[in-house]
């Protein structure tokens, strides 16, 4: 698409919100980066000006006013804050696609806070009922996104939501950050993928993958 | 966000409060700033846009570079690429704002889910194509048989706020004339 799309990412200084702006202000999009701490975001942007000239980004105070610019809203925060984020911008999104990226664990990390059979993309969807809600980047860990390809393998990034036209254009977008998007289905998908970061954690927390390490599906 | 989309709709359908509220949950709320684009021609337009704030064109691109425009939309009205909307095909035109602007887009789905939905919607369409109809014959003719001073003044009449708003090299590409042939016909007619 020739059209640069226009993406807000909210929570865009944490961990997981830097990376993907990062990554994305490679590709042909207008970031608007919303974070609470102004000394932070002004950073930000000034590394992604500072590492790539073309890099179309600014920082943005208001939520709501990010989200009504946007094509495409990332919610870069964790499960407890996606309420808040939703109840914000519930009326600019309307009709758009936002993005989940969160895991809802718990405090030990040894499981899930959502109720089994449920998800927090699905969750996020009935909060924001006329919004295109796709689960995407929640089985990527912010390192990753620096170093998409580990030990010769593109990591695979896998997506879900109801939507065929916003999955496809969150594909675009997890291709653009590095990745190798697999669409694994609808949004109740989301179940599955948000246990999946379950135990990748897990694991990398018993064998010390260091936060780097990633998913990668062998087939035919 | 909503305010004068509603107010036109209900102007020329009466819909009731629940088909509003039916449609209220298709739009698409678009702030874009001046000098974005909304469209670039070889995309698949994607929206109708009503433009709530603001003022947007519909350009093409000759062959050195020329900008073509074909249609201005100051508030109230409705913008779009039709041809490639509907049918799919990359569109023709151009699409950005000349100032920071509110739209309120209809995207595909959401137009063909109205037109199942809510019947009345179909009858907005209706009277919106056939208005853009008539505003295209009368230009046609106007083009073909209208001297520049009257086609000027006729322009004026129909977009009172246009010269405020758009510089004179944007009317002149629209009227198909010379920035320069523009000045002296606003001359011709001042002077008279």
């Amino acid at each position: 698409m020739q059209t640069k799309q226009t993406i807000a990412i909210i929570g865009a200084t944490g961990n997981m919100g830097s990376a993907i702006s990062k990554s994305l202000a490679k590709g042909n999009y207008r970031l608007l980066l919303k974070a609470n701490d102004k000394e932070e975001l002004q950073a930000l942007v000034q590394e992604i000006n500072n590492s790539n000239s073309s890099a179309d980004v600014e920082g943005i105070e208001c939520p709501r006013d990010a989200g009504w610019e946007a094509d495409i809203i990332i919610a870069a925060v964790p499960y407890e804050a996606e309420k808040e984020v939703a109840e914000k911008i519930r009326e600019v999104a309307n009709q758009k696609i936002v993005i989940s990226i969160a895991n809802p664990l718990n405090e030990t990390y040894n499981g899930l806070t959502t109720d089994p059979g449920m998800s927090a993309a699905e969750e996020l969807q009935k909060l924001l009922p006329n919004s295109k809600v796709v689960k995407a980047f929640n089985t990527t860990f912010a390192a990753h996104f620096a170093t998409p390809v580990i030990d010769g393998q593109r990591a695979d990034a896998f997506i879900a939501g109801n939507d065929a036209n916003a999955v496809e254009t969150v594909s675009e977008l997890v291709s653009t950050a590095g990745f190798n998007p697999i669409v694994a289905g609808d949004l109740a998908v989301s179940r599955t993928l948000e246990n999946m970061q379950l135990l990748l954690i897990q694991l990398g927390m018993k064998y010390h993958y260091n936060w780097l390490a990633g998913w990668k599906i062998l087939h035919n | 966000m909503y305010e004068l989309f509603f107010q036109k709709l209900i102007e020329k359908v009466n819909f009731s409060d629940e088909e509003l509220n039916i449609i209220k949950t298709y739009l698409t709320p678009k702030k874009l700033r001046k000098k974005q684009y909304l469209l670039q021609e070889g995309d698949v337009c994607k929206f109708i846009a009503f433009v709530e704030k603001g003022v947007l064109r519909a350009y093409t691109i000759g062959e050195k570079g020329a900008e073509h425009i074909i249609q201005f939309a100051l508030e109230g009205w409705l913008i779009s690429d039709l041809y490639s909307f509907l049918m799919s095909e990359p569109a023709t035109y151009n699409i950005d704002a000349l100032e920071d602007s509110e739209l309120v887009l209809i995207s595909k789905p959401a137009h063909e889910d109205l037109l199942k939905k809510v019947p009345k919607y179909e009858t907005y369409i209706r009277l919106q194509l056939t208005g853009a109809y008539f505003a295209m014959q009368k230009r046609l003719t106007s083009i073909l048989s209208l001297s520049l001073e009257e086609r000027y003044i006729n322009l004026t009449n129909i977009y009172p706020d246009i010269i405020q708003r758009v510089p004179q090299h944007m009317i002149a590409s629209y009227m198909g004339l010379t920035p320069e042939t523009l000045s002296r016909v606003r001359k011709k007619i001042t002077g008279k």
